[in-house]
């Protein structure tokens, strides 16, 4: 303990044993806390009067300039951290159908996600459009499709050929204020006509959810 | 675009499968992941990696999240708990290059050596922390977090979370007026 003498300047020594207190009465660990929180230098009315405190804070926050500063650092996310996060997940990703056109020159095939990605960003350009998510869904067909072919299914296989045909659902936040069934109109038309003429899909089904506004 | 609604939205869209949802979440919080394990194991490539397993952990775990804890905070709590599993599977000694390429231009080469002992000193103090400390003090005086929110991250009370804290600065303060 630093005694009744001189106040004392080395933090070891202060934090040394199971010392609590300062000779003033003072809880080191306060003060510690408050240095560490960066109020090294804001005294309470005690402190502005108690040499013991004073040294002690100085000290601390001597201590802990260079864990704030870390801590003040900048950290970016590495630049693979999302890619991979997202690969990770489409692995995970049950809907893994796909579309599938067949020509003299072989097979085109288009993954879900790209259907729903695609109707998205149609969603998005729509005015009105806040916000806009998409998912691709089985259909009732395709769900026939499916369990028609399980058992002749290649064990690497994609599930779920759907031929020309896609059903896509679309999550929608729209401008609070704009009308918005004529929104969701405008967005399912957009939709259908971007999937038919940047995929080739010929039976498109688009539901639309508007499911929140934004003002 | 996601950015104009909150968390609660893109975790509801993104558990009715919308998966762009769950990439805007990790838009907003990835680097919250990859930041806290960085600082509580001290070195990239961990950290990525323990980032990347609790990310993908929470799409995983997502159709049991309640709305009753910010996303935020129990993404919180499935990193600290994934690194604390790196940490007791392999105890984490050796520094390794916590800077990257995160340093300033402007520095010259001798403040940069300074400014890398340094940083490698109080990595290296706070990855020798016991683990509970370490969690503790990583989410008080790195992520800024309130006690409450830490008990609630790490299963714990806040009297709990106080003592860490206490006997963590009390550690940390002596390694590095040592260091000094």
């Amino acid at each position: 303990m630093s005694g009744p003498g001189q106040p004392i300047h080395d933090v070891s020594l202060l934090l040394s044993g199971a010392n609590a207190r300062l000779a003033c009465g003072a809880d080191i660990d306060e003060l510690l806390e408050q240095a560490a929180d960066g109020y090294a230098g804001q005294f309470t009315s005690h402190q502005q009067d108690c040499l013991y405190c004073q040294a002690a804070l100085n000290e601390f926050g001597r201590v802990w300039a260079p864990v704030r500063s870390l801590a003040a650092e900048q950290v970016t996310m590495p630049a693979a951290l999302k890619s991979a996060v997202a690969s990770q997940i489409r692995k995970l990703v049950a809907d893994v159908w796909y579309t599938l056109q067949l020509s003299d020159g072989g097979a085109i095939r288009i993954a879900a996600r790209v259907v729903a990605r695609i109707a998205r960003e149609a969603a998005r350009d729509v005015a009105g459009v806040r916000v806009a998510f998409g998912r691709s869904t089985h259909s009732r067909m395709a769900g026939l499709i499916e369990r028609a072919t399980l058992r002749h299914r290649h064990p690497n296989a994609a599930v779920g050929v759907l031929g020309r045909t896609a059903v896509v659902d679309l999550a929608i936040a729209v401008q609070y204020g704009d009308q918005v069934d004529a929104v969701a109109r405008q967005v399912q038309r957009r939709a259908v006509a971007e999937l038919r003429s940047k995929a080739g899909l010929r039976d498109v089904t688009v539901n639309v959810n508007v499911d929140d506004v934004i003002t | 675009m996601g950015s104009e609604v909150d968390d609660a939205y893109l975790v509801r869209r993104a558990q009715e499968g919308y998966v762009d949802a769950y990439a805007d979440l990790v838009d907003r919080h990835g680097l919250l992941a990859y930041r806290v394990a960085l600082r509580l194991l001290g070195n990239h490539q961990d950290a990525e990696d323990v980032a990347q397993e609790a990310l993908v952990a929470a799409w995983q775990k997502l159709p049991g999240f309640k709305a009753d804890s910010s996303f935020s905070t129990w993404l919180y709590r499935i990193v600290t708990r994934r690194a604390l599993n790196r940490i007791t599977r392999r105890r984490v000694t050796e520094s390794l290059d916590l800077l990257g390429d995160v340093g300033d231009a402007g520095d010259g080469p001798d403040q940069q050596t300074e400014r890398d002992l340094t940083v490698d000193a109080v990595t290296d103090a706070v990855t020798a922390l016991p683990p509970p400390q370490r969690i503790a003090i990583v989410l008080r005086h790195f992520e800024g977090l309130p006690l409450a929110e830490i008990a609630g991250i790490t299963g714990s009370s806040i009297p709990a979370v106080r003592s860490h804290l206490f006997r963590g600065r009390r550690t940390l303060s002596k390694t590095l007026a040592e260091w000094r």
